[in-house]
Parts: structure tokens; C-alpha cells; sequence
């Protein structure tokens, strides 16, 4: 086995280990799983930064310009989005998801590693190292986005099945803050350790209080409203990279091919779901579409993204044709 | 004032205009109709992605029901980039954006200063403060400005209103990003109107004229570099590098030699000159009962050219070079490079297609009727583009404004907080206790701001209660959601 291979297998091992770990977490809040499950992500996700490192060192050509490449560093940037915002905002329990994601990409970009091939003319450009890390960045941004705004659906339904299928109080996470009262009712009712008022949905916190395993387990994850911040946070960090993505993308179609657009179908694709995410940064301005709607949102958003990368690359020619 | 309409006839039009006037700013002041200007535009693209852009209306019945094929004729989802609708939809998107930008982005982002009910605000808390009233204005003064925050203070109805502000400059932020979108749009806009762009194909040792500059190129060789490599699938021959040797003679009158690869143009005189394709240019002898039939063919051809077969009404074009032909299958090889080379010729009678051949270099074709075809030499050819686009500079401002618009909007985060001191309750004058009552807003709603606004309470708590002094008040929230 070549250090290659050594490598990619310890990422990917570390990430399934992650993953059990992790969503052993999410379901239980057990620590101890956290504890275990936040070392191996780390190793999987330094490890595959080694491993494109080394395979740079290697052979002296950029890692980033083939599918294998690109899915590799789309896995590992997946997975250190999420460690930056997890150290942030606390959002450990979304890791097991992600490191699935992150693992399950590993494995399908390994069905496209060829070697080691040079790079076409079209991509022999000091451009190749600023604009692909850009834009495989912003795709593992809206990739984690897409897993918070998962999680946020998932808690919202179940609180709506617990309340009969009724509407909830405020459709939207700012909504639902309110409705379980402000700042003040919050730090008061911390201070007095009566938790269960923290919950959005009294219905909710009834059903915990009855012994409902569901409903306790919904308490333990974190407010609705602070799922749509985190989403709204991550999902402004891609829509920036993608952004630059495709503003340098722009600059280089103009050195290479003379002009900065045409139209080329990953490019028109990759505009689409630019304009699809400033639809949520614009949604997102307005209260009664925070929340549920934002959320669905983000994830066709992700949909758009994995047609953009993968749908485009692979099943649609064009000027981004570079599979091998 | 109905009587004064009724009394001028043209009062009630122009209010009808008002009134429509206004309705249509708020139409498009309205952030849902851009949202879903953003979403049709969204669409119209992605259709452009999915459905072949510019081809022959034969490719779409080809490979479309023959309905859907007439509906992408119809709409023109065959040129979906230059179709007046799609133009339109982001002409009236730019048009939101300014509207939005004036009704909506500015008077909400720039808000005035003034009072407001801090318990009715859904952040909110009261920091109780022992000591007079100057020294507790100044702890809270120097509280937010240690922060970063500015501090403005105001008289409003008879009570002094501190304001402290984070980011406030960054409330422009959406502002500079609408901009960004408007010099963009400007400065395509200038190469419409302005600039222009083409293609060019020469052959080895030969020259062009480029019609808009005057400016003349001669293709002294191309050179190609494409190199076999082993890869697990197999044998992949990858091309490595692509060269135009050129001597150019620009509007001065002065002649020099250059390259022009893939990645690197060159100048000449503000014009740019791109390397966009390559070909070998093959030289056919066209004969019948073995002498040249006259006018067929007058030099090399390149791919996509055809030969006219003397006044039959057929013709041969001239499909593909194929670098190295398969001995063993008789088809074309993988490789590219003319090791065995030879040509794929189609066969038409009239625009009827019905033949195709590959035809080995040197080898006479028997076409019939005592017409034979004979592929000779090849000769390389280079393709380029050319433009010349006075819009970038602006392009080139206008989308770095537009990131660094993105920028400050997402990531800073403009929070006014509103503070008001008053005596705490039950304080007889004059007062020693005080109720700092702080209530908080940004421009992203409340539940962004909530933990900072969190911490910042109870660290002017700490900051109005020092440890080492005696516990002068305590953090009481206040106020029920209304």
C-alpha cells in the first residue's frame, strides 16, 4: 500500500468511527460519545488534508484538479466548516451527519481516482489555486447549512406531531422565540432551573414533563431559533465564498477563454444556486419566512449545489469538464 | 378635498398616477418580488443548463419528444441567455434593487434615533446600579466604548437616552452590495455598447487581418504537446500544453514575434488574443476519371468544410482528423497524435447525409461515377479569439464591491442597544439605586444577537457590581412577551 492509500483509509476509518460516535451523541447526548467521536473527526479531516498535501509533494501537481481532487478537498472542508462552527456555537450534535456526508464523498471520489495525471492547458493557471478552493469551500458550507436546516426540520415536525399537527405557536424560529418569551424569561427561568419553560413549543414541554421519550429528547436539542442562526451564519460563509468563487472563476474564464462568462453549464449552474442562497439571505430578512420555510430552502439550495458539482460534471459536457 | 377633485378634472388622473406610481415602487420595494424575480431567473438559468444552448433545431427533435422539442423552439429555450425575457427578468431585478435600496434598505438600515418602551423590546434586561447618577452614566458610557461601541446621547420627552452603536457604518453594507450589482451591470453594459469579439482561424504560414483593428497575424507553427499516461482505466493521452508562434504587426505598423498559449494572451493595441482551438488543415485532391475537377478545392480545408463534387449536387465535408487510425478495428485509434492519420469524410446528396468514411492519408477514395478522393498532407491550424472589452475595469471594480457589499452585510453584525437610567423602585429622592434598563435591535433580528446580548449584561452587571466591592444590584430581567 502506497502512504496514499495508508492516508485515505485512515480518513476514511476515522470518519465512520466519527459518525458512530456522533450520532450515538445526537440520539443520546451521551458525552462520553462526543468525547470520543470530536478526536475522530478531527484525524479525518487532518489526515485527508495530509494526504492532498503529500500527494502535492509528491508529484508536484495540484491535487485540485481532478473530480477525485476536488471531492477529496469538498470532504475534508465539509468537516472543517463544521469543526470551526461546532467549536463556535456548540453544534456537536450535527457532527455525525456530516461526517457520514464527509465519508460517504471520500468513498464515492475514490471511484475517480485515476493517479496522477498532469493538468490540461485550460488548467495550468495560478487561478486553479485560488478559485477551485473558493468554490469547493462554499459547497461544504451549504453542505453543513443543509444538515442544520435537516436537523431544524426534523426537531420542527416532531414538535408538530407531538402537538396533534397543529401549527406551532409562530411558524418562525423568531416565532417561536417569542413565544417562549424573551431574553428576561429565559435567563429567569435558567436562574431558576426551570428548563422546561425554555422550550419553543409548550405542547413540547408537556409531553417531556409526561415522561414522552420523543419530547425529552427534542429538549435536548437546541432551540429552533438557534438552529436557523447557525444555518443562516454557515449558509452566509458559502454564499460569500461562492461569491468569490465565481468572481475569480470570471477573471480566469477572461484570461483564458477571453471572456468572463459563456455560459458554460457549470458556471450557469453554479449562478443558479448563487441566486437560489441570496433568495434565502433575502427570505431570511423576513420574520414570518425565518424558520421552516429558510430551512427547506437551504436544503433544495444543497440540492442545486450537488447538481451544480456533480450533475454538471459528470452527465453534462462543457468548458468544467475535468473528471480525470 | 373631494369637492376640489370633482372641480379639477385632472387632479383625479393625477392621483390615479400617484396612486399607481406608488403602488408599483411598492411592488417593487417588496423583498417577495425579488425573491421571486430571483427565482424565475433561477429557473430560465438552470433550463439553460440542462437544454443544449445554439444548436440546430434537428438536435433538439433528436433528442427531445417532438412536443417538448417544439416548446423549446417556441419558448427559445434554445437560446435562453439572449432571449428578451431572460434579459427582461434581470432588467427588472436591477430595477428592484434600486427601488429596494431606497424605500426599503436605507430607511431601515439608518434608523433615527429614538425612545422606545425597553420592556416591549424581546431583548431586554435591567441592571441594578448603586451610586449617583453621574457615576453610573459614565461606568455605562465606558462600559460599551471599551467595546467598540459609539455612544451617542440624546434628550427625548424629558429623559436622557444614551445609544450605543456596533457597526454602524456596516448598516450600508447591503447598500455597497446593490452598488456592486449596478457598476457590474454598467460595466457590461459598456461592452455592449463599445467593445467587440471574434474568432479567427490561421494556418500554419499564413496571415490574417483582424477586420476591427487592422492588426495583422501570421502563424509562423503551432505546436502541441500531448503526452500518453497510464492511469488505472488505462492509457490516457493527455494534452499538456497548446502554442501559436506568431508575428504580429499592430496598428503602428510594428512587426514582432509572440506566443500565445492557453492562459496567456496577448495584447495588441487593448485588443486581447486568446489561444481557443486547434486543427489540421488537410490538403484533398479531388479528381474524375483521374484529372483534377476544377474549382472543387483550392488549398488546405479545415474540419467542418465541405467540397463541392463538381455540378453533381453532392458534396463532401471534411468531419474530424483522426491522428491515429486502429489497424485492427480500421476505426479511429485513442491517440491523437498523426501517427497513422486520416480523415472522417461524410457524403451528402443534397442536405441528405448518406455516407460516412474514414478515409487514411495518402489512400484514394472511390466515390463512384469515376470521382476519386485523395487526402494529402495536413497542416496544423490555430484558432483564437479575440475582444476587446473597455467594460473589465468596471466589471472588475463592480464585483469587488459587490463581495465586499456580501461581506459586511453577512458577517458584521450592526446592534444598537438602547440604555435608559432611572431610579430603581422604591428609591426616594435623592436616589441612590439605579435601574440601568438596556433593550437591543440589529438588523438581523433579535435571536442572532441573543448570547452576545447575554454576555454583555452580565458583564456590565459585573462591571456596575465589582467583585471586590460589595453586591450593589443584581440582573433582573424584566418584561413579559407582548
Amino acid at each position: 500500500m502506497t502512504t496514499d492509500q495508508i492516508l485515505i483509509l485512515i480518513a476514511l476509518s476515522a470518519y465512520i468511527m466519527a459518525t458512530l460516535a456522533l450520532l450515538t451523541y445526537f440520539l443520546s447526548r451521551e458525552p462520553f460519545a462526543r468525547m470520543v467521536g470530536i478526536p475522530f473527526a478531527f484525524l479525518g479531516c487532518i489526515t485527508q488534508f495530509v494526504e492532498l498535501l503529500l500527494r502535492w509533494q509528491t508529484t508536484h501537481i495540484w491535487p485540485l484538479t481532478n473530480l477525485y481532487g476536488s471531492l477529496s478537498l469538498f470532504s475534508a472542508m465539509s468537516v472543517a466548516f463544521f469543526i470551526g462552527f461546532a467549536l463556535r456555537y456548540d453544534l456537536w450534535f450535527l457532527g455525525g451527519f456530516v461526517t457520514a456526508l464527509a465519508g460517504g464523498f471520500l468513498g464515492y471520489a475514490l471511484s475517480w481516482n485515476e493517479g496522477y495525471l498532469p493538468p490540461v492547458p485550460a488548467l495550468q493557471s495560478y487561478w486553479i489555486k485560488i478559485h477551485v478552493p473558493l468554490v469547493v469551500s462554499s459547497y461544504a458550507a451549504f453542505m453543513v447549512a443543509a444538515v442544520a436546516s435537516v436537523v431544524y426540520l426534523i426537531k420542527y415536525y416532531f414538535e408538530q406531531s407531538l402537538e396533534g399537527g397543529a401549527p406551532m405557536a409562530g411558524l418562525s424560529a423568531a416565532g417561536a422565540a417569542a413565544g417562549a418569551g424573551n431574553l428576561g424569561l429565559r435567563m429567569q427561568a435558567e436562574a431558576t432551573g426551570d428548563l422546561a419553560s425554555l422550550r419553543e413549543s409548550p405542547a413540547t414541554a408537556a409531553a417531556a414533563a409526561r415522561g414522552n421519550a420523543l419530547a425529552q429528547w427534542l429538549a435536548t436539542l437546541p432551540s429552533l431559533a438557534k438552529l436557523d442562526v447557525v444555518t443562516y451564519r454557515v449558509t452566509a460563509a458559502g454564499v460569500v465564498l461562492l461569491a468569490v468563487g465565481i468572481v475569480t472563476g470570471a477573471m480566469w474564464a477572461k484570461e483564458a477563454w477571453g471572456a468572463y462568462w459563456q455560459w458554460d453549464p457549470k458556471e450557469t449552474a453554479a449562478l443558479a444556486s448563487w441566486i437560489l442562497y441570496l433568495g434565502y439571505m433575502h427570505l431570511h430578512s423576513r420574520r414570518a419566512w425565518q424558520g421552516v420555510r429558510t430551512s427547506w430552502v437551504s436544503v433544495v439550495g444543497f440540492l442545486s449545489i450537488m447538481f451544480c458539482y456533480l450533475g454538471v460534471n459528470i452527465w453534462i459536457s462543457g468548458l468544467h469538464s475535468y473528471k480525470m | 378635498m373631494n369637492g376640489s377633485t370633482a372641480l379639477q378634472p385632472g387632479g383625479g388622473l393625477r392621483a390615479r398616477f400617484d396612486e399607481l406610481t406608488r403602488d408599483t415602487l411598492n411592488l417593487f420595494a417588496n423583498v417577495l418580488f425579488a425573491v421571486s424575480l430571483f427565482a424565475v431567473w433561477g429557473v430560465l438559468t438552470l433550463i439553460g443548463v440542462i437544454v443544449d444552448q445554439g444548436k440546430d433545431p434537428s438536435v433538439y427533435f433528436n433528442a427531445y419528444p417532438p412536443a417538448v422539442a417544439r416548446m423549446v423552439l417556441r419558448l427559445h429555450f434554445d437560446n435562453i441567455y439572449h432571449d428578451t425575457a431572460y434579459v427582461g427578468i434581470i432588467g427588472l431585478i436591477l430595477i428592484s434593487l434600486a427601488v429596494c435600496t431606497f424605500k426599503r434598505v436605507i430607511p431601515a438600515r439608518i434608523p433615527p434615533l429614538r425612545a422606545v418602551k425597553i420592556e416591549h423590546m424581546p431583548l431586554n434586561a435591567t441592571v441594578v446600579a448603586n451610586g449617583n447618577l453621574d457615576d453610573v452614566r459614565a461606568t455605562v458610557d465606558r462600559f460599551f466604548a471599551s467595546r467598540g461601541w459609539s455612544i451617542r446621547k440624546r434628550e427625548l420627552g424629558g429623559v436622557e437616552w444614551t445609544f450605543a452603536d456596533r457597526h454602524d457604518w456596516a448598516r450600508r453594507g447591503v447598500l455597497v452590495a446593490h452598488i456592486g450589482f449596478v457598476i457590474i451591470a454598467t460595466g457590461t453594459t459598456i461592452y455592449w455598447a463599445k467593445g467587440f469579439s471574434g474568432n479567427t482561424t490561421i494556418v500554419s504560414g499564413s496571415k490574417t487581418t483582424i477586420p476591427q483593428t487592422g492588426a495583422v497575424l501570421a502563424l509562423d507553427q503551432f505546436r502541441y504537446k500531448i503526452q500518453p499516461i497510464s492511469t488505472k482505466s488505462g492509457i490516457v493521452y493527455q494534452p499538456i500544453d497548446y502554442v501559436s508562434d506568431v508575428h504580429v504587426t499592430d496598428g503602428s505598423g510594428k512587426t514582432y514575434a509572440t506566443t500565445i498559449r492557453v492562459n496567456h494572451p496577448i495584447d495588441i493595441d487593448g485588443t486581447l488574443y486568446y489561444q481557443a482551438t486547434y486543427g489540421f488543415a488537410v490538403d484533398f485532391a479531388l479528381t474524375k476519371d483521374g484529372a483534377p475537377v476544377p474549382g472543387s478545392v483550392a488549398g488546405p480545408i479545415m474540419e467542418g468544410q465541405t467540397i463541392p463534387l463538381g455540378r453533381t449536387g453532392r458534396a463532401i465535408r471534411y468531419r474530424q482528423f483522426v491522428g491515429t487510425i486502429d489497424r485492427r478495428t480500421g476505426g479511429a485509434g485513442p491517440d491523437p497524435r498523426p501517427n497513422d492519420p486520416g480523415v472522417v469524410a461524410d457524403f451528402f446528396d443534397g442536405d441528405q447525409l448518406i455516407g460516412t468514411e474514414l478515409i487514411p492519408l495518402g489512400k484514394e477514395f472511390d466515390l463512384g461515377a469515376g470521382y476519386r478522393l485523395r487526402p494529402g498532407r495536413f497542416t496544423l491550424y490555430s484558432g483564437l479569439t479575440y475582444r476587446y472589452d473597455p467594460g473589465i475595469p468596471l466589471v472588475g471594480i463592480g464585483a469587488f464591491v459587490l463581495v465586499a457589499g456580501l461581506i459586511i452585510s453577512f458577517y458584521l453584525l450592526p446592534a444598537r442597544m438602547f440604555v435608559r437610567i432611572d431610579p430603581a423602585a422604591g428609591q426616594v429622592d435623592p436616589p441612590r439605586r439605579w435601574a440601568v434598563g438596556l433593550a437591543a435591535t440589529t438588523v438581523k433580528g433579535y435571536d442572532i444577537f441573543e448570547d452576545e446580548f447575554r454576555e454583555l449584561v452580565s458583564a456590565l452587571e459585573r462591571e456596575t457590581n465589582p467583585p471586590d466591592a460589595p453586591r450593589r444590584g443584581s440582573l433582573v430581567p424584566q418584561g413579559a412577551p407582548t
